[in-house]
């Protein structure tokens, strides 16, 4: 009876985490649905009294919001294929270094987590120039070319650590190329972790506030964040256009983590399986 | 197999470590993005004493550190202690944690400007509603930084999972072995819980401290643009300032040096305080 208690208490405890945790995108979706020029509320309005999707398409009429879309879809849709095969390749061949290097290459990455971005913004645009892509989306597509954060790498490397050696032994015992191992053996074994990854570098891509304030100056090539804050400077203060349009950014990132968010929260799949061993 | 990382390392020197070093070096000479820089030894450090703006942005990030990070870890840890039972709804109870994580920067500072409205905004007029008056938030500097905390701390998904996994290394058998000796779960979690964890909590803490700094940039510059008086002026936007309004190059390498070596002994002092806790090699 007493734990029966405690486990309701830990459930309402978790729903209102949940209810917390939730308020910034329920009133992202609700504010956006406001009709606009409507006298702003003077209680908390939980749901508008007579609400329209209006805002959506004025966006669109407003400021190039679709060529904004596109450009923001371009660059995370080449950048997350590449971000994960280069971090998936890299976390794969650390998992099976010797002790010696595994080491040195897990505390470099560690080290290059605390690297702050500000740190790489003044050369970057240098480097970015010799290559000639300043003023293209390669600008915002180039973290992908370094696993666009070493944590990919790592969580990688993580999930590649937990496949049992044998396994390998037994394939390289057979001749088996590197490159069967990781595609035909490991790769499918960390599934959970390439998800865990593609949620989070799309995330990532998607979001990237600083790259086009620093490298992108064509108004044809602006992603959504810049769009936000050119809606922004035009009425800043039309609360259900901005949020309408806050929502447009936010809505694909979302669809992506219902779908995925299985595998995201439970990438210890492995760990599991191999605790029942 | 080695050839396996040569994208990643290729990829890391040219857009993070030559980057970063061509900054540290940077700092030393006096650049203005065309030409040659010039070496001019320390004079930049000197610069910086003596501009104003310098300190205030180095004391509005050693405030907003000072309040949010131990926050957002101690945020995490406690929803990841909460929240990681198995079971179908402690799952989604999970997801929703995440969920403010993945909201956009520039969708996350909009609706922060709206709900910091003092007049219109949903958390004023929730105030209201228990018959306090709100502060008026972005327009007072006290409370426009605060507020920017407060916006962090919805958005430790990162520092959450990483917990969780972290708490999930632990093995079963530890707490186990503690019921049997007759320790409750007060106990186990100060003997064996926080121990094991230590070395994560230490990770994730300088990680914050870094993060969390850079993380200012979009929504001091969305959302408040450094004011009122500079109030939210973090060192970050200063720096972008300095490197991309001033093209004072040299100055702003400077400053995000400066920024970083103080960060640095704050972590010095940390590892001094508590100590390593082990190594997260195996973690």
């Amino acid at each position: 009876m007493k734990r029966k208690a405690g486990s309701l208490l830990h459930h309402a405890l978790g729903l209102g985490i949940v209810f917390l945790f939730l308020l910034p995108i329920f009133w992202i979706f609700t504010a956006s649905l406001r009709q606009r020029g409507l006298p702003p509320p003077t209680t908390i309005e939980w749901w508008p009294a007579s609400p329209t999707l209006e805002n959506y398409p004025y966006i669109f009429e407003l400021i190039p919001m679709a060529r904004y879309v596109r450009n923001s879809l371009i660059v995370a849709g080449t950048a997350v294929p590449i971000t994960v095969f280069i971090a998936s390749l890299a976390g794969f061949a650390m998992s099976q270094e010797g002790d010696l290097w595994r080491r040195r290459l897990l505390i470099a990455s560690i080290v290059l987590l605390m690297v702050p971005g500000a740190s790489v913004w003044l050369f970057r645009f240098q480097i970015l120039r010799w290559f000639g892509w300043i003023d293209t989306l390669w600008a915002l597509i180039a973290p992908a070319f370094a696993a666009g954060s070493p944590l990919y790498v790592l969580l990688f490397f993580w999930a590649y650590r937990r496949i049992p050696a044998e396994i390998f032994e037994a394939a390289r015992l057979d001749g088996a190329s590197a490159w069967m191992m990781w595609w035909r053996l490991a790769r499918p074994l960390v599934r959970p972790t390439a998800v865990t990854v593609i949620i989070l570098s799309f995330v990532m891509y998607w979001s990237d506030f600083v790259s086009p304030v620093l490298y992108i100056f064509r108004t044809d090539l602006y992603t959504l964040p810049i769009g936000l804050q050119i809606l922004k400077q035009l009425d800043p203060t039309n609360w259900p256009l901005l949020m309408a349009a806050a929502a447009v950014m936010t809505f694909p990132v979302l669809v992506l983590f219902i779908f995925l968010q299985r595998s995201f929260l439970s990438d210890l799949s492995i760990a599991n399986l191999m605790d029942q061993n | 197999m080695r050839l396996f990382l040569l994208p990643y390392v290729v990829g890391t020197l040219l857009l993070v470590v030559i980057p970063a070093i061509a900054t540290v070096l940077i700092s030393f000479t006096e650049y203005k993005a065309v030409g040659v820089p010039k070496f001019v030894g320390l004079q930049n450090y000197r610069d910086l004493l003596s501009y104003g703006l310098v300190r205030t942005s180095l004391r509005n990030s050693a405030i907003f550190l000072a309040l949010a990070v131990p926050l957002r870890i101690v945020g995490a840890l406690l929803l990841a202690l909460l929240l990681q039972r198995k079971g179908r709804m402690f799952g989604l109870y999970r997801a929703a944690v995440y969920v403010p994580t993945i909201i956009p920067e520039a969708a996350y500072a909009l609706l922060w400007l709206w709900i910091f409205n003092p007049l219109y905004g949903p958390l004023n007029l929730f105030l209201g509603m228990l018959g306090i008056q709100g502060p008026a938030w972005l327009i007072e500097p006290t409370t426009a930084r605060l507020a920017i905390v407060i916006l962090s701390l919805f958005q430790i998904g990162e520092g959450f999972v990483v917990l969780l996994a972290g708490l999930q290394s632990i093995p079963r058998s530890f707490y186990e072995s503690a019921k049997v000796d007759g320790a409750n779960a007060w106990q186990s979690f100060w003997q064996i819980t926080l121990p094991l964890l230590s070395p994560w909590l230490m990770v994730l803490t300088f990680r914050d401290l870094v993060m969390s700094l850079q993380n200012t940039f979009a929504p001091s510059f969305i959302i408040t643009y450094g004011g009122p008086y500079y109030a939210t002026m973090f060192a970050p936007l200063l720096i972008y300032e300095m490197a991309f309004d001033y093209f004072e190059l040299g100055l702003a390498a400077a400053l995000l040096l400066l920024t970083y070596v103080l960060l640095g002994l704050i972590v010095l002092g940390i590892i001094n305080a508590v100590g390593l806790g082990g190594s997260a090699d195996e973690a």
